[in-house]
C-alpha cells in the first residue's frame, strides 16, 4: 500500500503533523485561558489568605508601651536554669499518670468514635444521619480540651478520672471525624459487590470496607495517643491529674527550676512518641503505597 | 418497534424436565433506557435451570447492564425479573442475592484481604454476621482453598489480592462465585484476562456447573468460538439503540 499523496506542493516543507499526513493544516495556536478561567479554589483561597494577612496587622500592636522585650525573655528564661532534677521521682510518677490518662481516654474514644464515624460517612449512612453525626462531632471539637477537663472535674472531682472523661470527649470529636473520612475514602463498590452476592450490611462493612480503612484508622489512633499525651500534660492545670497538676503547683510558688524539669520530661516523652509514631505510621503508609492504592 | 418473537428458551437437555419446576428465571417486558437509546426493550425470556446462556454483542451494547438488572443492582426502566425458587415462589432479584453468584467485570475483590478470605466472602450470605466476625469456619476455609488450588492459586492463598496479577484476581473472583455455590452465575467477561488454557478450564467448570449441578450460567463472552463450544442459549443485543435482542439455541453444541 502506497502512502497517501501529500497535498503540499513539492517546494514546501513536509506536513507538520506525521499523525495526519492527509490534511496538513497548520497547527492552531495554543488555546489560552481567560484570567477568570484560571481561578480555582486553590488560587482564590490563596488570595483571600493574603488579604487576611494584611488585614490582621493590628494583632501585632502589642501594649503600645516601650518594653524591654529582649530583657524580659532573658529574665524569664533565666528562672528556668538550672533545672532542679531533685523532683524526678514525683515527675516520673506524674508522667506515668499522664500516660495512663491518655491511653485510657484514647481507648474509650475509639469505642465511641467508630459508630459515630460510620454514621458520619456519606458513603455508608443516610443523609440525615450524616448531618446529625457531623454536627455532633463539630460541636465536640469546638470545645477545647481544657474546658472538657473542667467539665470532667465538675462531674467527678479533681482526679485522673476527670482527665480521662475530659480527654475522651475531646478525642471522640477528632477520631469520629477522622474515622468517617477514612471510611469515606474507601471505594464503596467492593462492599456493594459483597451485598450483591448475599452479604448483610454488617458483613459488607466488616469485609468490604474495614480491611481497606483499617491502616488509616490505626494511624489516626496512633496520632491521637500522641496528641492526648500532650493534652494530658496540660489538663492537670484544672486539676484533672497528671503532669499538669505539678506544673500548676510549681507555677503557683514560682519554682521555675522544677517547672523546667517537668517540661524537659514532657519534651522527652513527646519526642520519643513522635519518633515512634512516625516510624509506625511510615510503615503502615508504605504498605498502603506499595500495593498501588487506587 | 415490535420485538422479535420470543424463542423457545429451553435447551435440548432441559426438554425432558418438567417445565415449571425447571424454570429458574423469567424476564417480562424487560427494558432499559440510557438517554434516548434503548439498550434492550420488551425482553421476554424464560431460562431453565442448568442452562448456559452466552450474552453477546459489541461493546457498550448493554450486556453488563443486563446482568446488573438480573443481579438486582440496576433498576430496569420497565418490566420485571423474577427468580423461581424450587418451592414454586417467584422472588425479585434483590431477594435472591444469596443464590446469585456475580463475577464482576472489575472483579470487585477486597484489595487488602488475602485471596483465601476473598473467596470465603462468597458464602457470607449463609453466615450470620457474628459467625464471620472473627474468621470463617474451618470447613469453609478448606472448601475455599480447594477451589483456589483447583484454579492454580493455592500458593497465593495468603497473598493480598492487590498484590496479585489481573488474571489471578479474575480467577479469585470466579473462585468466590464458585465457593458461593449459587443457583445462578452472572459472569461478566470472566475470561477476559485469562490465557487459552485457563479460559477453557474456567468455562469448562461453568459448563459442568450447568450440566451436572443444574445451575444456570449467564456469561458475557466475546469469542464466537467459545460461544459455540460452551453455550446452550445465545442472547445477543443489537447496537442500533432500538432495544432489539435475539435469543437462539446453540445447535452447534
Amino acid at each position: 500500500m502506497s502512502p497517501p499523496p501529500s497535498a503540499t506542493s513539492p517546494g514546501q516543507p513536509p506536513a507538520p503533523s506525521p499523525l495526519d499526513a492527509r490534511s496538513p493544516a497548520p497547527t492552531p495556536p495554543v488555546p489560552e485561558l481567560r484570567w477568570h478561567q484560571r481561578l480555582n479554589v486553590m488560587t482564590v483561597s490563596l488570595i483571600v489568605f493574603a488579604i487576611a494577612v494584611v488585614a490582621s496587622t493590628p494583632a501585632l500592636r502589642g501594649s503600645g508601651r516601650q518594653l524591654d522585650y529582649v530583657g524580659n525573655v532573658q529574665r524569664f528564661l533565666g528562672y528556668f536554669f538550672p533545672p532542679d532534677f531533685s523532683v524526678w521521682r514525683e515527675t516520673l510518677r506524674a508522667l506515668g499518670e499522664t500516660a495512663q490518662i491518655a491511653v485510657m481516654a484514647t481507648a474509650f474514644a475509639i469505642v465511641i468514635a467508630i459508630p459515630l464515624g460510620i454514621a458520619g460517612a456519606r458513603t455508608l449512612s443516610p443523609g440525615w444521619m450524616v448531618g446529625c453525626a457531623r454536627m455532633t462531632l463539630n460541636g465536640i471539637r469546638t470545645v477545647p480540651s481544657l474546658i472538657w477537663a473542667l467539665i470532667g472535674v465538675a462531674i467527678v472531682g479533681a482526679n485522673p478520672l476527670a482527665g480521662v472523661i475530659g480527654l475522651t470527649f475531646y478525642s471522640v470529636g477528632y477520631l469520629g471525624k477522622f474515622f468517617s473520612d477514612a471510611f469515606e475514602s474507601v471505594d464503596i463498590e467492593v462492599a456493594r459487590g459483597l451485598r450483591a452476592i448475599g452479604a448483610g450490611r454488617i458483613q459488607a462493612f466488616h469485609h468490604g470496607v474495614w480491611p481497606h480503612a483499617k491502616p488509616l484508622v490505626w494511624s489516626y489512633v496512633l496520632w491521637m495517643i500522641e496528641y492526648n499525651l500532650r493534652s494530658a500534660a496540660i489538663i492537670g492545670y484544672v486539676g484533672a491529674g497528671g503532669l499538669g497538676v505539678q506544673l500548676a503547683g510549681y507555677q503557683e510558688y514560682y519554682e521555675w527550676e522544677k517547672f523546667a524539669t517537668v517540661l524537659i520530661f514532657i519534651l522527652g516523652l513527646v519526642t520519643l512518641l513522635d519518633l515512634l509514631g512516625e516510624w509506625v505510621r511510615g510503615r503502615i503508609t508504605r504498605k498502603l503505597n506499595r500495593r498501588g492504592r487506587v | 418497534m415490535p420485538p422479535p418473537p420470543a424463542q423457545p428458551a429451553r435447551p435440548p437437555r432441559a426438554a425432558a424436565a418438567q417445565a415449571d419446576a425447571s424454570t429458574l428465571l423469567t424476564a417480562r417486558g424487560l427494558g432499559l433506557r440510557r438517554g434516548d437509546r434503548w439498550l434492550f426493550r420488551e425482553l421476554d425470556i424464560t431460562v431453565p435451570r442448568g442452562a448456559f446462556v452466552a450474552v453477546v454483542g459489541p461493546s457498550g451494547v448493554g450486556k453488563s447492564s443486563f446482568l446488573a438488572c438480573l443481579a438486582g443492582l440496576l433498576e430496569p426502566t420497565e418490566g420485571t425479573v423474577s427468580f423461581h425458587t424450587p418451592d414454586g415462589a417467584a422472588v425479585p432479584p434483590c431477594d435472591y442475592r444469596r443464590q446469585t453468584g456475580v463475577v464482576f467485570q472489575n472483579n470487585l475483590l477486597v484489595p487488602n484481604s488475602s485471596l483465601l478470605v476473598n473467596v470465603c466472602c462468597g458464602r457470607l450470605g449463609e453466615l450470620p454476621w457474628w459467625r464471620s466476625f472473627f474468621g470463617f469456619p474451618q470447613e469453609q476455609r478448606t472448601a475455599a482453598y480447594a477451589i483456589l488450588h483447583d484454579l492454580g492459586l493455592g500458593h497465593l492463598a495468603h497473598r493480598w489480592s492487590c498484590e496479585t496479577s489481573g488474571g489471578e484476581q479474575q480467577r479469585t473472583a470466579i473462585a468466590r462465585a464458585l465457593h458461593q455455590a449459587p443457583d445462578v452465575y452472572l459472569a461478566d467477561e470472566p475470561v477476559s484476562n485469562l490465557d487459552a488454557y485457563l479460559t477453557g478450564r474456567v468455562l469448562g467448570i461453568f459448563r459442568q456447573e450447568a450440566s451436572v449441578r443444574r445451575r444456570t450460567v449467564f456469561c458475557v463472552l466475546h469469542n464466537a468460538e467459545l460461544v459455540e463450544r460452551f453455550a446452550d442459549l445465545v442472547l445477543s443485543f443489537d447496537p442500533s439503540g432500538s432495544g432489539q435482542w435475539h435469543l437462539r439455541t446453540n445447535h452447534a453444541r
